[in-house]
């Protein structure tokens, strides 16, 4: 796997590079051509530029095979190793969200039903497992993984996926464990516990990958995921402003970078235009959602499918997701992460996030969220997809109901349209958003 | 095949616990999972595990947890939340799985029970890190023990309990290790088994001894490999002796996936961690399918097993990821499957009754 490779840069470089520029500047006249929405703001100027960045993630992945070392990575592992040692890094989360978002998930999550797993696992899994088994992509080809390093800080239920995947791909699975925070901080051991696997991860990837990690990368590698991190932390505060220039759909699409990305310069470039782009909304007092007359909290993963019905749903009320739990996982954590002290911060940070932590925390998170963003209520998704998440949503609504925040539960799951009924989720929205204009 | 012996009396779990709490004991209702009882037994704790129950209400339970969510642990809030709690002095929840994490966090959190809730971390990584990490979680289960017991157990009293303890495993796995050659039927074996969750050690050891010594013979009919996560509702066993077979081999996270080996470590509560995971591999634990998959080949081929059972829990994501690939590498090995889900605080449905039958005409 050399540093340099031809096929690779006339590929990805330069043939790539251009036609997904040029993509990029077709998005946007398309997008200065779309007509006016009754309801909804015009959106991002940067989104083609996502468009492009994300395009050009899945276009490197694609001309990895034999090239790169490949990795395969759960969303909350400390990937920036990987990164600094020139690993093609794919987080199959976030190709189960494109394929959600592209309406094949369900396609996919067949495949994986009829090879014989149950309908009631995990539907990224599902529809990650059945894009493995049929080679069927929205993004043309996921490259085979060489490596499969598998974090536990946002659930167990990667762990078991990626045995499958690593008895499917036949490739090593590295597993960083980072035991559940019961109490408010990580206890010691904990903490020396994930480092100590961490730097044997490292080992793992080194001997992949055929090279030794350089610490001076890794601090520059993990100096540019704080900043992107912070970045994006300043981009949801914006949220705060009154009517919102974003809402947590928008974040839901905008946050693929900080997720899969990280780490990279075009990364922080990417969100620092963001920024710019939403703070210029917010001297114009540009809202998202045009009308804004209510502004609600959304709590856990995005109902990948119906983002878009979702939230025109929503601003026809004129209701405005002004923050998301979910979103916010990504940037809550920035102040903890020590770009000197690369491995340590890591093992400290990755046990943190709120995935890893109790009810309790999270119901923290919703009020302080509708506190600091005037939120007038709550919209917690039940995601049967995903029990870590929604366990302790039951009673969070209530809790929130006493401190005088109506909640609703939506009952969904992300990635499985099968257990979304739009003609119920329209009712019980009417109903919930009437309560709170009454 | 000998006529099946009788099998020695075994008290109730009900019954054991108020024997104990009479006496002036204390006691520890354990959820599911791998958890080190000999800890508990240093400290005068007994503990009765709870599985369920079979039959139990889980209206208490539904209340604060989705339908979506395991039986067991719906079960397992229920009776956390009931007056039945008052029987026991503390909560032990080992982290088995999302759904378990779940329950620990709720009632530390938001649903907290009148008895005080002891979380237990089993690590997913594995070599000396995951051991001594362990090892640490076990002693800070230690501290929290100290707290709620108000004295600590001597390090002669402390050794003596992980002995104990090993050597109650040792029965555990032998028991496990004989049963084709221990003629007794399924219901009853698994009684014995499971006494393991309550009896206090060494009326566990005599049981299991009397069984080992006095059972000899091959139970009649085709020998079964099971796997799952409790071997619950018990009336399939009855179904599963009436169409001519018993369960040969077990690979339940309830029992032979708790099959210990003894540590090496002098110090307890390294030993205890060490014993631990030693354990087969596990679906909650997250071992490779590979490994998963070589265990229940050698399962099968120790016992003579000719078919296996996959006997699910619904929503229980641990075993149900497993089972595909598990499934096609022993059909690859010349066994027949089947998977059965079921919920074991309800009855065995019909369905479940028919499927099991009509595998078991196959091997005819």
């Amino acid at each position: 796997m050399s540093a340099w490779d031809p096929v690779w840069h006339w590929n990805v470089n330069v043939l790539g590079a251009s036609f997904l520029r040029l993509q990029r500047l077709r998005s946007r006249r398309a997008l200065e051509r779309t007509p006016e929405h009754p309801h909804l703001a015009p959106p991002l100027e940067t989104g083609p530029r996502l468009k492009e960045l994300i395009s050009r993630h899945y276009l490197k992945g694609r001309h990895a095979e034999g090239r790169r070392p490949v990795a395969w990575v759960t969303s909350g592992a400390p990937a920036e190793f990987l990164n600094a040692l020139g690993f093609c890094i794919i987080y199959p989360e976030n190709h189960g969200a494109v394929c959600g978002i592209r309406r094949v998930a369900e396609g996919l999550c067949g495949k994986a039903e009829d090879a014989g797993w149950s309908r009631d696992v995990c539907s990224y899994a599902r529809t990650d497992i059945g894009a493995a088994l049929s080679g069927e992509t929205p993004v043309g080809k996921l490259p085979r993984p060489d490596l499969l390093l598998c974090c536990t800080n946002i659930c167990q239920t990667v762990l078991y996926w990626y045995r499958v995947l690593g008895r499917h791909f036949q490739a090593p699975v590295v597993v960083i464990d980072t035991p559940f925070l019961y109490g408010a901080e990580a206890p010691e051991h904990a903490v020396d516990y994930v480092r100590r696997q961490i730097e044997e991860a490292v080992q793992v990837a080194q001997n992949v990958a055929g090279r030794d990690l350089t610490h001076q990368r890794l601090r520059e590698v993990t100096r540019l995921s704080k900043q992107a991190i912070e970045l994006w932390g300043e981009i949801l505060s914006r949220g705060r402003a009154h009517p919102a220039p974003l809402t947590a759909f928008d974040e839901f699409i905008h946050l693929a970078p900080v997720v899969e990305m990280r780490g990279e310069a075009f990364t922080v470039d990417y969100y620092a235009a963001m920024l710019a782009a939403l703070d210029e909304r917010v001297k114009k007092g540009i809202g998202a959602v045009k009308k804004e007359r209510r502004r609600l909290v959304w709590d856990n993963l995005p109902v990948w499918a119906r983002v878009r019905w979702l939230s025109e749903k929503l601003a026809e009320r004129g209701a405005s997701l002004v923050a998301s739990t979910y979103t916010n996982a990504w940037a809550e954590l920035a102040p903890m992460v020590d770009p000197e002290k690369p491995v340590e911060s890591a093992a400290r940070v990755y046990l943190h996030p709120i995935l890893n932590r109790g009810p309790g925390h999270k119901l923290e998170v919703m009020r302080r969220m509708v506190r600091d963003f005037g939120a007038h209520g709550v919209l917690l998704h039940s995601d049967r997809s995903c029990k870590p998440y929604s366990i302790g949503q039951m009673d969070q609504r209530e809790r929130l109901a006493a401190d005088g925040v109506p909640a609703l539960l939506l009952e969904a799951d992300h990635n499985d349209p099968r257990a979304f009924s739009e003609e119920q989720t329209a009712t019980r929205l009417a109903a919930f958003l009437e309560v709170l204009e009454a | 095949m000998t006529d099946a012996p009788a099998v020695p009396p075994i008290p109730r779990r009900s019954e054991v616990l108020a024997q104990h709490k009479a006496a002036g004991g204390l006691a520890a209702a354990v959820f599911p999972g791998h958890h080190p009882r000999a800890l508990l037994r240093a400290f005068g704790v007994l503990p009765v595990e709870v599985w369920g129950p079979p039959g139990a209400d889980t209206t208490a339970g539904d209340a604060h947890l989705q339908a979506y969510t395991c039986p067991i642990v719906r079960a397992g809030l229920a009776f956390a939340l009931s007056e039945a709690v008052s029987a026991v002095d503390m909560l032990v929840v080992p982290h088995t799985c999302d759904s378990t994490q779940g329950l620990g966090a709720l009632m530390l959190d938001l649903v907290r029970p009148s008895r005080p809730v002891l979380p237990f971390y089993l690590p997913r990584g594995e070599g000396e890190s995951a051991v001594d990490f362990l090892a640490d979680e076990i002693r800070a289960l230690h501290r929290s023990l100290a707290r709620i017991c108000g004295r600590e157990p001597s390090a002669e009293a402390l050794a003596e309990a992980v002995r104990a303890e090993e050597e109650a495993d040792a029965r555990f796995a032998r028991l496990l290790v004989d049963r084709p050659r221990i003629a007794l039927p399924d219901g009853d074996f698994y009684r014995v088994l499971r006494s393991r969750e309550y009896l206090p050690t060494a009326r566990f050891v005599a049981i299991a001894d009397s069984v080992i010594a006095g059972a000899p013979g091959a139970p009649a009919g085709v020998p079964l490999l099971a796997s799952g996560m409790v071997p619950e509702p018990r009336g399939l066993f009855d179904v599963i002796s009436r169409a001519g077979a018993f369960v040969a081999a077990d690979d339940y996270t309830c029992t032979g996936r708790r099959s210990y080996r003894p540590g090496i470590a002098a110090d307890p509560h390294l030993r205890m961690a060490e014993s631990l995971l030693s354990a087969p591999p596990d679906a909650t634990r997250g071992a490779p399918v590979r490994a998963r998959a070589e265990h229940l080949l050698a399962l099968a081929k120790r016992s003579g097993a000719r078919a296996a059972l996959f006997h699910e829990v619904k929503f229980c994501e641990p075993e149900q990821f497993y089972v595909p690939q598990l499934r096609r590498a022993l059909e690859e090995a010349g066994l027949r499957t089947l998977v059965l889900e079921t919920d074991p605080v309800a009855p065995l449905p019909d369905q479940a009754v028919t499927r099991v039958e009509a595998l078991l005409e196959t091997l005819r």
